[in-house]
């Protein structure tokens, strides 16, 4: 089997989980402007809810739901409780920034504290079936990792293009003034976005779990970078750059790992980031990005 | 944006106070050396200096139990000198850039440090030259070569360093007839320091290296890296990574390999217990039989042993203590705390400076009485010469304060416990290492 068509398939799995983390990550710095550095903290939360509830004898799948809806609804609350009060007393957007490095620190403790550093796997699944096709080899697992992130990528287009919420989302993306002065209540906007990018954020966690099939408090820490990357590759805000900058990065990853050395895939990857960048500083989707003020 | 009070502060106050207050932490740190013998019968302190946080938090988790052991034994039996022993726990957390203040801190302090278990590797080239300032006697973990002909004169290390691992890798996989090895290491100087050993004695008389991979670590796949092993033919794998990430590793080959693994040759990273938890939940235990490691060699018999069991199964509340019944660097860091103290008592003196000189004279080489415990080298103590040989078996310093011993070879088996197979003695890995 050629190891490239091999590297393709394992890059896909790589980008689906990098797409639905990269895409939540990317939907609420473009509503909120807040660069949420405890991102990659709420997945290894969401993780160890769900594997909390899978010793506990709930299916995987169910799990990851229940994880999906918590991490949601703990998204609304640390943006409610933590961030709004800031934005209120006018912090700058680097201020917030080390604000939400400082949550994402100490639920990392916190869950050291509780949890311990040993690792971890899901109790309930196995990787079983593996099915090879047109030079791949995937297990089913994977497969339902894909159409995971397939669903999620589908469903967010829909609710962007299709829903008054999401025109609301695009407006207030756009142009928050100019969205609050039509009458778009901006307050609830930003909080729906919350939830939503907390929402995704928990599936990442789960789906990432799953991936690695062994996991600490630490797993999550290591794909914050590969998210943001993700993210600018594709223009900071933009949902379908961020889709397509996952793609990239997780394709280049695994590609590239076939080929060199793999303790420097991720050197190619931010390499890949860097051209692009020097050739279109907003990112792929230049022509609808917009400036972002992440540092003042 | 409102201008908060402190920006009221002019620049030039606000910088002045913080040189003063760096000038006095210095000089703090510096009057905290430890050269200064302890009060009277003050507790005596032995630092644990490792990470307890991050990747490689296990390896300062599992000091604790057998300080806490060795302590307790030797404060029943009445102390040192007067004086009571406790250990103090300080996370280096793997990272340079917190171990140095960690270390700075720790010995400007902790009054009455006598002694430091660690540090590890990824601490060790940064923090060994201010412990040993400190004249600080420290007994590392850290198996990097760079340290086999140090001139620290307060280090000492009594486990194997990572090119002799290497080497010991290659005895057991020879011995096996294994001829075509795949090298999968970690890129962390730790797992790197076994390669060069490995590269240098495998590929002889016919045998290759068919591949030699290094893995970041913590990685979301590896499935690439693994099927350019498995395309590589190799009849069997040679590795040290973490847990999470051979966890990964090891899992996706099992996958992709249809539910099959060569047999696996780990260092003393893979033969810890958080190792075999993670891996155990990904591949299954009964596939753990895959898996042998070669780690510092103890005889799991002998009074020596059982004086370690005994101690660890007085503590309370350490749970599921049985864990570090079969793990020799547990073992070693027991016997660390007994040697100092020991060491204390030949010397007569709580004193780093002048104690650490008797640790190799109390340490199996100094052609005394053999004692196995501490109450034994208490009641001969000071005016028999003895030799402590303690659960590692007896040690034996170079002019370099190195003693490494030989290895075993151990096997996990499904319930977690490890059988050790064979015994790699010092004289097999010279002979690879002298090219034979």
């Amino acid at each position: 089997m050629s190891l490239f068509v091999l590297s393709l398939g394992f890059g896909v799995v790589t980008a689906s989980v990098l797409s639905i983390a990269a895409l939540g990550f990317t939907l609420q710095f473009g509503i909120s402007n807040v660069l949420n550095l405890a991102y990659s903290s709420f997945m290894t939360l969401a993780g160890f809810i769900a594997y909390w509830l899978n010793t506990k004898g709930l299916d995987i799948w169910l799990c990851l739901v229940v994880a999906t809806a918590a991490t949601a609804i703990l998204s609304l609350g640390l943006s409610r409780v933590v961030y709004e009060p800031f934005i209120r007393r006018g912090a700058r957007s680097f201020e917030i920034l080390i604000i939400s490095l400082a949550v994402g620190v100490a639920i990392t403790n916190l869950l050291l504290a509780f949890i311990g550093p040993s690792g971890f796997s899901y109790p309930g699944v196995q990787r079983a079936s593996v099915y090879h096709f047109a030079g791949l080899t995937l297990s089913s697992d994977q497969l339902v990792v894909v159409a995971i992130a397939v669903v999620l990528m589908i469903g967010s287009h829909l609710l962007l293009t299709a829903t008054s919420i999401g025109r609301a989302l695009r407006a207030t993306a756009e142009n928050s003034e100019l969205a609050r002065a039509c009458g778009i209540a901006t307050p609830r906007i930003t909080r729906i976005v919350w939830l939503l990018s907390g929402a995704l954020c928990g599936a990442a966690g789960v789906v990432l779990f799953l991936s690695i099939s062994s996991f600490s408090v630490q797993s999550g820490q290591d794909f914050l970078i590969p998210i943001v990357a993700a993210a600018v590759l594709g223009g900071i805000g933009q949902p379908y750059g961020a889709m397509l900058g996952a793609l990239i990065i997780g394709l280049a990853s695994e590609v590239s790992a076939a080929f060199i050395n793999p303790s420097d895939k991720e050197v190619v990857a931010f390499a890949l980031l860097v051209l692009v960048l020097l050739a279109r500083p907003q990112g792929l989707f230049a022509e609808a990005a917009r400036q972002r003020e992440v540092i003042t | 944006m409102r201008a908060t009070r402190l920006s009221q502060v002019p620049l030039v106050l606000t910088t002045a106070a913080a040189i003063v207050a760096a000038l006095g932490v210095a000089s703090c740190a510096k009057a905290g050396s430890s050269s200064a013998a302890p009060g009277a019968h003050s507790t005596l302190i032995i630092g644990l200096f490792d990470p307890f946080t991050g990747p490689d938090a296990i390896f300062g988790q599992e000091m604790v139990p057998p300080c806490r052991a060795a302590v307790q034994v030797i404060n029943s039996s009445g102390g040192v000198l007067g004086h009571k022993l406790a250990c103090k726990v300080v996370d280096t957390r793997g990272d340079p850039a917190d171990a140095v203040p960690a270390a700075r801190q720790m010995i400007a302090t902790t009054p009455n440090l006598v002694g430091i278990i660690g540090p590890s590797s990824d601490e060790m080239d940064a923090t060994a030259p201010i412990i040993n300032a400190a004249h600080i006697p420290f007994v590392t973990n850290s198996g990097e070569p760079s340290f086999n002909h140090t001139h620290l004169q307060y280090y000492w290390r009594n486990t194997p360093s990572d090119d002799a691992t290497g080497y010991a890798m290659a005895v057991r996989a020879i011995g096996l007839h294994f001829t075509r090895g795949a090298a999968v290491f970690g890129n962390d100087i730790n797992a790197q320091a076994n390669v060069p050993g490995l590269l240098a004695s495998f590929p002889k008389s016919g045998r290759k290296v068919v591949i030699n991979l290094q893995l970041a670590p913590t990685q979301s796949s590896y499935e690439t890296e693994v099927a350019r092993v498995i395309a590589a033919h190799p009849d069997v794998l040679f590795s040290e990574a973490d847990s999470q990430t051979s966890a990964t590793f090891l899992g996706e080959y099992k996958q992709l390999n249809h539910g099959k693994l060569p047999p696996v040759i780990v260092t003393n990273v893979g033969m810890q217990p958080d190792w075999y938890k993670a891996v155990s939940g990904v591949i299954g235990k009964q596939m753990m039989t895959d898996v042998t490691g070669v780690q510092t060699y103890a005889s799991f018999t002998g009074p020596a042993y059982q004086a370690y069991k005994a101690a660890l199964l007085g503590l309370k509340g350490v749970p599921d203590v049985q864990q570090y019944f079969t793990n020799t660097y547990v073992m070693s860091y027991y016997d660390n705390v007994m040697t100092f103290a020991i060491a204390m008592l030949a010397a007569k003196s709580v004193n780093p400076v002048i104690w650490n000189p008797f640790i190799p004279r109390v340490t199996g080489s100094g052609g005394g009485v053999v004692v196995h415990t501490f109450a034994a080298a208490a009641s001969k103590l000071p005016g028999t010469s003895v030799d402590y040989v303690g659960a590692i078996g007896p040690q034996s310093f170079n002019q370099w304060h190195n003693s490494s011993g030989g290895f075993e070879v151990a096997q996990w088996l499904p319930n977690g416990q490890l059988k050790q197979l064979a015994i790699i003695t010092a004289a097999q890995v010279s002979a690879l290492q002298s090219g034979g």
